[in-house]
């Protein structure tokens, strides 16, 4: 999506039209070439339109990354009931593309759904769509019922084999019900408890069924994936990152906002070009490439190619695609604490390190906010960052203790610095002399 | 004994209290004893009609419980555990899980501020303030600080009974606690429903 | 359904070859290579692994991650690693992140010294602490319910005991609240956690977060020994362990046993041994002295009564209750036929089974067992609600449905508590099981009229046919019939003829299995005490009289004397009134009881202390044929004597007066395993088993060669007789009953239990109670032509209507006080006001 020159067209899939009054609507939506995709991919077979998917080398939008196709691809043929589940839990920090996506153009995620629930034989699906977005679930109900209403939902859809049941169901109000066995068990009426894997919700997922499971922007690509081909859609972006990608920016940006991009375009034309950078005079100081659970990054890795293999040679990652910038007016003490305490008010308790690591590195966070701590503190909580990951359940403890661990690690002086100046101003003693400054 | 509290100041629930032993144990409700209002029954029974296995229905069924008393109460979760035939103490495992769920009385006007750290870096914990000083004690209130409600692009923002309003200014704390009062359209120029896209290209 | 075969799989553990079953998960795995792998929230008996406290993580060549070893199956080939630094590091880590918040006040607790966690701690902690930060504090302990205590600080947030709560007794009031650093374990809405598992969360605990308010510094683990028994308070027997200090029972724990109990306990078994303590209890010989029973010498009493006995010879109903072992009932039928030169003996609940029903209905092709229950395509649960009658059972059938997939069919005349876990449940009216089998038995292509012998029993003929369909399932699966003794003996020809139409016979997992009314129903029918049959079902000599027969022959005056061996008929019978009468009349009451009841203060002779289940020393037979063997944890209290030794003196006390040496000699066990040896003699189909033999773990005696000893009954069809329709409500309403679990002296006596002992409550449908103008709580009358009981109504929304159901088995007042044993319609109304003085 450049122009000969370089400079950057609006070529955009997801949000063409975007702004188009009315687009919510059925009509609107079809006068402007929708559902055209659903009838193209019942003509063929669902292993065609799961070629496609292949083809298209589409990975899923939601944070992990993993290939779309080939996760449809594993679901067990057979005639049980197969489920296909929409992700709109989208709750990671500094994440809202699927709100401006749902909100504006419910149409394109319920023909993308219709379209994956066809290639993978799932007969039964379910929007799992977070509590706080009410609005965004009256919008989507309309949507649902105008698309039943208009045959593309129900039994033997458009003449077909193919028939598919839609529910859309308001979670109210838990991050874990964005990890997708935790949204299971929330679906299923329970507490938003992650599952042990294996059994993958591949094989055991909704009710013991073959489940899969995708993002809101994941399925909402599908329809363009089959209207250009997959093998057309794997020429945009990078060979492993390809496609289009909205990304949230927000933060010390002076437009904060959801863009579409094409993956692989350098990050700093993402912060600088489109988000316009910081306030002026400010610098920034610390940036998350993918949300506020991916180990932060530095000014200068702005310059890497903005996609998955980039992200995570950096050692971050790509997440959701939500970039939160802080700058040089913020204490990264304060980012700390406020990530760890957002994580452990979203842990779910079940499993030991998460729980309680999540608790104990915001004790140990606030007493370094107040100047109690001292640098061995610092050691200790490097060290229980490290405790905590690969030692959970699910991914969330994980997601606390990596952008800890990063932001220990990186702003370390900052941290000592913090300390010693709260220790001066609240008269807890004189600086440590020689203290691991 | 000191007793640990959350960080805006309440006490954790629960974690002190020893069981009534006068009370019966909690079965599930018989409905020859329990009484329900038919509108929330219709709606319970509805959403479980939606589903393979009944059970999916608590969140909703607890929202359409929590919308008819106002919060969780235990009279409404037993009235759904009735109508579910689940027993009370399911409902309250799940109600005490989410955010959304009041299980202890709130007022009607829910304000959601965000307070994640989109919303804290473009000022967040003073809005915060703001409306919790607007608010005051006005028992029909509910400001409380919450958790990032997808909608960093208009931080700093509040969600005021599902609206989402944003970027605001502390100066609006007052504004909506007094059209709320006046049960009028909160702050009509800054809901998000009315915001158009950021990215130049999506503008054609 | 077939039991999964197992294979033998090879893996390799720190270095050692090891082979295990396939499919069993690796912290099972690694004990046949003796590793131990620390786990916390891993429990199988819980049901599927969730993962949760992560102290099992192990290294496992292949998988980058750590792996939780309780998750993990075993495979062939496999490499593990424990005791590398990576899962050192892991185990530290979590080690230390449970003592987070955990307040370390082991010198306080309860559960130190064998606590889990300071096992674990010492075995996988890193030895010091790092955490700096205050403990959270609560108070504690707090009551979660009248039997445990909660101490949150300790709680390291294992899950066990909520899983307990939802997956395994589904009674679903315990649950975690809230989410994260946060979540506590509660109820809802401080309700207390009261229900009929509800102990079983105190040893599934692995910290001394949940602890027994009885037993809450009693002793220290080092204090105490453990003695192994079975429990006899119900026919579910069992396997208990003992705690044991100076005498004293204090707290009774599981002693796991996968084919009888499958590790759990209810609070009736858990808590009701405070009744062996009891002031209350009967701890020496009692003889009538003009009005009153009054303490005296073993000779005296042993006398008096054998002198009473003597000359009652001829004329004396013996009946013995369900804590009886084999070897008191034994000998009690030797002692009543040799010895007395009476016929009448029972062991059973009202009127007479033939002896050929008997027979066939104890086949041992037609027998179940305990595990069929929960691998049975089909479980179908006969006019018995197990929760009350054996508790145990219950969750072995909800286990069935819930982790095996068993197909669930309840038909009882009040609704069950399992009806939400069935696939189908029907009701017909109350004792009208005859129709109701009869109506089956021909949706099963008998003889007869299904929609007939439908109306007869009040039943839905869809309903039946539905079952029927449900059963048959092509012929293709196993079904296991779980039948209550109450099912009365009318309609076991048609019950017979179900089983013949549905192949049980001829089907490994599948078979009929019985909840008899006593605990040890089976062995004491086995036992020979019996009017139609001797030891082993053998004919008896001469045909006797039931229990029934006993107390209208002893309440017109017939028999002079009564024996009652470890029973009150007042309580245990269906004819209350009739049993006052027959006890009143009878010139001689001999009595072995715990606890004195009016009546015997009234009217017995003598009455000897009867031992608890504690002291005894016998077996049992668990109702599907498992001989097990109960073992002395304590002393006798005050000069207690063990039963048999009683029965042994008596008989020979009675044969010296009428000079019967061929009795004498043979009725003279000196020792406890003598009169084993004597009833494993006896019985055909016991021959050769030794005490050795049934061990801790019991014997099944159909597996064993000498079953077939056992006395062929009649094959083919039975004749269904002509059921009897169910009396018509015409205005009242029919009388149902039922005992619930805590109707029974043992939980009066308990302190602990006594919150739960029973009063009479009426329990009617909402329609009915309109109708009548009764409300929910109310104080009603329940009258049954010229007798009445008082209670307390309860509006049940799946009562059926015309049906009133009322509590059974109470000391008084209950359900027996209104009928004669044959079904009945009761009027229900205001109780009168007592107008205050």
């Amino acid at each position: 999506m450049r122009g000969p020159g370089g400079e950057i067209v609006s070529d955009k899939l997801l949000f063409k039209d975007i702004d188009e009054p009315g687009l919510a609507t059925i009509d609107v939506y079809k006068r402007r070439g929708g559902y055209q995709s659903l009838e193209r991919a019942l003509k063929c077979s669902r292993e065609e339109v799961l070629q496609n998917l292949m083809d298209s080398g589409l990975r899923g939008r939601g944070g992990a990354g993993f290939a779309m196709g080939r996760k449809a691809s594993f679901l067990p043929r057979g005639t049980m009931d197969k489920y296909l589940v929409c992700n709109a839990d989208e709750s990671e920090p500094g994440t809202f593309k699927d709100r401006e996506l749902m909100q504006k153009s419910p149409h394109m995620l319920v023909e993308g759904m219709i379209i994956a629930a066809y290639a993978a034989d799932a007969n039964r699906s379910f929007i799992y769509i977070r509590g706080e977005y009410q609005q965004q679930a009256e919008i989507l109900e309309r949507a649902i019922q105008e698309a039943r209403d208009a045959g593309y939902l129900g039994e033997r859809i458009l003449g077909s084999d193919h028939s598919l049941s839609l529910v859309l169901h308001r979670g109210a109000g838990a991050y874990i019900c964005g990890e997708e066995t935790g949204l299971l068990d929330s679906l299923e009426g329970k507490r938003g408890n992650p599952r042990l894997k294996p059994p993958f919700p591949a094989n055991q997922g909704l009710y013991q069924g073959p489940t899969l499971i995708n993002n809101v922007e994941t399925l909402a690509t599908v329809p363009h994936i089959i209207r250009m081909g997959g093998g057309e859609y794997a020429k945009l972006g990078t060979e492993t990152s390809t496609g289009t990608k909205l990304v949230s920016v927000s933060g010390n940006v002076q437009r904060p906002g959801n863009y579409e991009i094409e993956l692989g375009i350098p990050s700093r034309e993402i912060v600088y070009g489109l988000a316009g950078g910081p306030e002026r005079g400010r610098e920034i100081k610390l940036w998350f490439p993918g949300g506020s659970s991916s180990p932060v990054l530095t000014p200068a890795e702005l310059d890497l190619p903005y996609d998955f293999d980039s992200m995570a040679k950096a050692g971050s990652m790509l997440g959701s695609g939500a970039i939160i910038v802080v700058d040089d007016s913020v204490s990264v003490v304060d980012v700390a604490l406020k990530l760890a305490k957002f994580y452990r008010h979203e842990s779910c308790g079940k499993c030991t390190p998460c729980r309680e690591g999540t608790n104990w590195t915001v004790k140990m966070l606030q007493r370094v906010e107040s100047g109690e701590a001292t640098p061995m503190d610092l050691d200790i909580i490097a060290s229980v960052q490290q405790q905590i990951m690969g030692n959970c359940l699910c991914v969330l403890g994980d997601a606390m203790a990596m952008p800890v661990a990063s932001m220990v690690s990186k702003f370390r002086g900052e941290f000592e610095a913090h300390i010693e100046a709260r220790r001066a101003a609240t008269g807890l003693g004189a600086p440590l002399a020689g203290v691991g400054v | 004994m000191s007793v640990a509290r959350y960080d805006h100041g309440s006490r954790i629930p629960g974690w002190d209290d020893a069981v009534d032993l006068s009370k019966d144990p909690a079965e599930v409700p018989d409905p020859a004893t329990m009484p329900v209002p038919a509108e929330l029954r219709a709606a319970i029974e509805a959403a479980m009609a939606k589903y393979p296995d009944f059970r999916s229905a608590a969140i909703p069924a607890l929202h359409a419980a929590q919308d008819l008393h106002g919060w969780c109460s235990p009279e409404a979760i037993e009235q759904v555990a009735c109508v579910m035939r689940l027993t009370p103490a399911y409902l309250t495992a799940v109600a005490t899980f989410y955010d959304m769920f009041a299980t202890q009385p709130v007022g009607r006007h829910a304000v959601y501020v965000c307070t994640n750290i989109s919303c804290s870096l473009r000022g967040a914990d003073a809005l915060h303030s703001a409306m919790q000083e607007a608010a005051a004690d006005d028992p029909d209130f509910n400001v409380r600080a919450f958790e990032c409600l997808g909608a960093c692009d208009i931080a700093p923002m509040a969600s005021v009974n599902g609206v989402y309003v944003g970027p605001l200014e502390v100066s609006d704390a007052e504004t909506i606690v007094a059209q709320l009062r006046a049960g009028e359209d909160v702050l009509p120029e800054k809901q998000l429903l009315r915001r158009a896209c950021a990215d130049p290209g999506a503008r054609s | 359904m077939p039991r999964p075969e197992v294979r033998m799989v090879q893996f390799s553990i720190d270095g050692r070859e090891v082979q295990a079953p396939e499919g069993v998960m690796l912290v099972d795995g690694a004990k046949y290579g003796d590793v131990e792998i620390p786990v916390f929230c891993y429990e199988p008996k819980l049901g599927q692994p969730v993962g949760a406290c992560r102290m099992c993580l192990v290294e496992i060549e292949g998988i980058p991650k750590l792996q939780t070893a309780c998750s993990t199956p075993v495979k062939d080939g496999m490499v593990v690693h424990t005791q590398t630094a990576r899962v050192r590091e892991a185990q530290n880590s979590v080690v230390e992140f449970l003592l987070v918040n955990h307040p370390l006040d082991c010198p306080v607790c309860d559960k130190g010294g064998e606590c889990p966690l300071q096992d674990i701690t010492f075995g996988w902690g890193r030895g010091i602490s790092r955490m700096v930060e205050p403990k959270r504090h609560f108070k504690k302990p707090l009551e979660l319910s009248p039997l445990i205590a909660i101490d949150r600080e300790r709680c390291i947030l294992c899950y066990r005991c909520v899983r307990f709560s939802q997956e395994i007794s589904e009674d679903y009031q315990l649950i975690l609240h809230e989410r994260g650093a946060h979540s506590y374990v509660g109820t809802f809405d401080a309700h207390p956690y009261v229900a009929p598992f509800s102990g079983n969360i105190v040893e599934l605990c692995p910290v001394g977060a949940l602890t027994s308010r009885p037993y809450r510094f009693r002793a220290r683990p080092w204090d105490v020994e453990g003695a192994g028994t079975v429990c006899t308070l119900c026919p579910s027997q069992c396997n208990v362990e003992l705690t044991v200090r100076d005498e004293r029972v204090l707290r009774v724990l599981g002693r796991d046993h996968t084919e009888v109990d499958d590790g759990w306990l209810c609070d009736k078994g858990r808590f009701a041994y405070q009744a062996v303590h009891s002031s209350e209890r009967v701890v020496e010989p009692l003889v009538r002295d003009g009005d009153a029973l009054r303490p005296a010498s073993w000779e005296r009493a042993l006398s008096a009564a054998a002198s009473a006995l003597g000359k009652a010879r001829g004329s004396v109903g013996a009946l013995a209750g369900g804590g009886t072992t084999n070897e008191e009932g034994f000998l009690l039928q030797r002692l009543v036929r040799e010895g007395l030169g009476s016929a009448d003996v029972d062991s059973r609940v009202n009127g007479p089974l033939p002896l050929e029903l008997a027979r066939a209905l104890a086949a041992p092709a037609l027998q179940a067992t305990v595990p069929d229950l929960e691998f049975a395509h089909t479980v179908f649960v006969l006019c018995t609600e197990p929760v009350d009658d054996a508790p145990i059972l219950d969750l072995r059938i909800r286990k069935g449905v819930r982790r095996r997939g068993a197909r669930l069919a309840v038909a009882t005349p009040r609704p069950s508590s399992l009806d939400p876990s069935a696939k189908l449940w029907l009701r017909y009216a109350p004792g009208a099981e005859h129709a109701f089998l009869a109506a089956l038995a021909a949706a099963l292509g008998a003889a007869g009229d299904v929609d007939a012998l439908c109306a007869l029993a009040d039943a839905d003929p869809k309903a039946v046919r539905a079952l029927a369909d449900l059963l048959n399932e092509d012929g293709r699966g196993d079904v296991v019939i779980l039948w209550g003794e109450r099912v009365g003996a009318a309609a076991l020809p048609a019950l017979l003829n179900v089983a013949a139409r549905l192949g049980l016979g001829e089907r490994e997992g599948a078979g009929l299995l019985e909840v008899p009314c006593g605990a040890n129903g089976r062995g004491l029918r086995e036992a020979g005490v019996l009017p139609n049959a001797g030891p082993g079902l053998s004919d008896a000599p001469a045909a006797g009289r039931s229990a029934r027969e006993i107390a209208e022959a002893a309440a017109g005056g017939q028999l002079a004397a009564l024996y009652l061996l470890h029973v009150d008929p007042v309580r245990d019978q269906t004819d209350a009134a009739l049993w006052r009468r027959a006890m009143s009349r009878a010139s001689t009451v001999i009595a072995h009881a715990s606890f004195l009841t009016d009546e015997l203060r009234e009217h017995a002779t003598v009455v000897f202390p009867a031992e608890s289940y504690a002291e005894k020393e016998g077996t049992v037979t668990h109702p599907d044929g498992r001989l097990q063997r109960l073992r002395p944890g304590i002393g006798h209290p005050g000069s207690v004597r063990a039963g048999w030794s009683i029965l042994a003196e008596l008989t020979r006390a009675v044969s010296d007066r009428v000079g019967n040496t061929d009795t004498k000699e043979h009725t003279s066990p000196l020792t406890g395993p003598m009169a084993s040896a004597q009833l494993f003699e006896a019985v055909p189909f016991y021959a050769g088993l030794t005490l050795e033999e049934i061990g801790g773990r019991g014997v099944r005696w159909q597996e064993r060669a000498a079953a077939g000893a056992f006395p062929a009954g009649p094959q083919g069809s039975f004749d269904v007789g002509e059921p009897a329709a169910a009396p018509s409500p015409s205005g009242g309403l029919r009388l149902g009953s039922f005992r619930s679990i805590w109707a029974a002296p043992e939980v009066e006596h308990a302190p602990a239990l006594k919150f739960l002992a029973r009063s009479a409550t009426v329990e009617l449908s909402p329609a009915d109670a309109e109708r009548l103008g009764i409300e929910n709580g109310e104080r009603v009358t329940v009258s049954a032509d010229d007798r009445s009981v008082s209670a307390t109504a309860a509006l049940r929304g799946n009562t059926p209507a015309g049906t009133a159901f009322l509590d059974a088995g109470l000391p008084e007042g209950g359900a027996s006080e209104l009928t004669d044993g044959t079904p009945t319609t009761v009027t229900v109304e205001h109780a009168a006001v007592e107008i205050p003085a």
